[in-house]
């Protein structure tokens, strides 16, 4: 069977389906395939966070800041509740080192226009009565946010099929090929699609499908490992973080890695820690579930959790909130982010493959940015001038070496 | 009995009617009826409402058990207490 369309759109996270409700919506036709189901990627095993504090001031703040907005007009626009929630977030501070790092990041931040103050011990027990005594200072800002990717995803599904979305689930593409200048895509599942241009929304897998095109671009699988609780009362006011890792995310090329924190055994779990790249990100669903979080490992493919991680996800947080040894955990799991060398999304058409399109790579800030990714890539996709320069995402930027890219699209 | 009351995950307190729902709503996995409607996200992580879950969905879309569902089913643990997970303390 052959589907005709306007548009293709190639996996169904929350970028994908944000691209392809936004072409819905602007009356493209479009199918969308999944080789698994919806969500079976990142966007299906990650935190619900629109964090604009761990930004450096830059293109991605500015992009945050503007899905901010675009999340206030979904939450109206879309048919399902998206549990959308400005909590504000604060980044727990223990030492008077990270205290002096973090004030010059939150100045730099003030002078970007985002608002982020540093609240002092008492202030902090006040948002979150639970933290432990260790902790001596915090940031806080007002307008960190929360979505429940779930139901975005839901969200965006519901929007899009009522305007006439396809949607094929468990079946990928086998073949991509030019043809009169529309694209033909052979699908595993047996269908072939037609359609006019083709959008790469397959987030740390984008190069399975890149790969049919002899291109490959450096987005690779950064694996995190969460924790979740039992339905609790809340512990607190905001969405936490530690400072020790925003700190050695800024620290200058050369300075090493600080040490143990002060809940690890020694230099040896230290190590360890460094190894998972652990970082702290604890979090309260609308159900009552608490998320605990996280690492960033480059382990490939495999999203197994590991007693070891788990443990030190475990330790942490009762570090932090002492109350937590007496909560149970009901699950885990893990998720892949999809992750580039200079931590920029890519999104562009790519040069050589007109009609061929990536969105992809968004690492830890997918689910935030999604918004303002469906609006672009749906301008691009249309020859529309996009809202944002998207000079920083090209795909270009990945792509020096590879070969005469016309003759390859001609061949 | 009122199917309002119907719960087919209680865990989470979700109905018959709230499944049915979903699928007819473009649902067609458990995973994805899960992630819409929470049934299955309990304490219990499924044990109990899943395989309800499975044949629901098996019925709505006129196939049979298993053949709705070819996705594989991760053993969900037991709940545990955090502070057990503290390796320096065995
Ligand atoms: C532990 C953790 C916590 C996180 N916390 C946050 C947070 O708080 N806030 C935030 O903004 N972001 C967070 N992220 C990051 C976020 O989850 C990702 O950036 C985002 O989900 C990426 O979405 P995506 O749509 O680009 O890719 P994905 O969600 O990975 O979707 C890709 C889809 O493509 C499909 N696919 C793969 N290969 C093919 C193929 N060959 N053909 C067809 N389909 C294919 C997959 O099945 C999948 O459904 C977190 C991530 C993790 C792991
Ligand atoms: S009955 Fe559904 S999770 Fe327990």
């Amino acid at each position: 069977m052959t589907i005709r369309a306007d548009v293709t759109v190639l996996g169904a996270g929350v970028n994908g389906m944000s691209t392809a409700y936004e072409l819905c919506k602007r009356g493209r036709s479009v199918v969308l395939v999944d080789k698994v189901v919806m969500g079976a990627g990142a966007s299906g095993s990650c935190d619900d966070m629109i964090l604009l504090q761990s930004k450096k001031p830059g293109i991605l703040l500015e992009m945050a800041f503007r899905s901010l907005e675009l999340f206030r007009d979904l939450e109206k626009e879309l048919p399902c509740d998206i549990e959308f929630d400005t909590r504000g977030g604060t980044i727990l501070i223990e030492t008077p080192e990270e205290l002096a790092v973090m004030e010059d990041f939150v100045a730099s931040q003030n002078r970007h226009g985002l608002a982020v103050e540093i609240v002092d011990a008492r202030r902090i027990r006040e948002l979150h009565p639970h933290v432990t005594d260790r902790v001596i200072a915090s940031t806080y800002s007002a307008r960190d946010s929360q979505v429940n990717p779930m139901l975005l995803m839901k969200g965006f599904f519901l929007g899009a099929t009522a305007k006439g979305l396809t949607f094929l689930r468990r079946s990928r593409p086998e073949s991509l090929s030019p043809r009169n200048g529309r694209w033909e895509i052979k699908l595993s599942t047996g269908e072939t699609l037609e359609t006019g241009s083709v959008v790469n929304a397959a987030g740390a897998w984008a190069n399975e499908i890149c790969g049919l095109l002899g291109l490959e671009f450096p987005i690779a699988p950064r694996k995190g490992q969460v924790l979740v609780t039992e339905q609790l009362p809340p512990l607190g006011a905001t969405n936490v973080w530690s400072a020790q890792y925003i700190v050695s995310k800024l620290r200058p090329a050369g300075v090493p890695a600080p040490g143990a924190a002060p809940w690890m055994s020694g230099p040896e779990e230290a190590r360890k820690a460094a190894d998972f790249g652990l970082g702290f990100a604890f979090t309260g669903t609308h159900s009552g579930n608490y998320l605990i979080g996280s690492t960033r490992e480059n382990a490939g493919f495999d999203k197994t959790t590991v007693p070891e991680a788990l443990g030190l996800l475990a330790r942490q947080v009762i570090h932090y909130f002492p109350v937590m040894k007496d909560v149970h955990f009901i699950r885990t799991f893990a998720g892949l982010r999809p992750s580039t060398p200079d931590g920029m999304p890519v999104i562009g058409e790519v040069p050589g493959f007109p009609g061929f399109f990536m969105a992809a790579g968004h690492e830890g800030d997918g689910i935030a940015l999604s918004p303002i990714t469906g609006r672009v890539t749906a301008d691009l996709v249309e020859g529309r001038k996009p809202e944002f320069s998207l000079e920083s995402f090209r795909p270009e930027r990945f792509l020096e070496g590879q070969g005469d890219l016309d003759e390859a699209a001609s061949g | 009995m009122d199917r309002e009351e119907n719960y087919i995950c209680r865990c989470e307190e979700v109905t018959e009617e709230e499944i049915r729902a979903a699928i007819r709503g473009g649902a067609r996995s458990v995973q994805e009826i899960k992630r819409w409607t929470r049934s299955g996200m309990g304490i219990c992580q499924g044990r109990t409402c899943r395989r309800l879950v499975e044949r629901i969905l098996a019925e709505e879309l006129g196939l049979s058990p298993g053949e709705a569902e070819p996705s594989s089913f991760r053993p969900p643990v037991r709940p545990v207490s955090l502070d057990s997970m503290d390796g320096s303390k065995e």
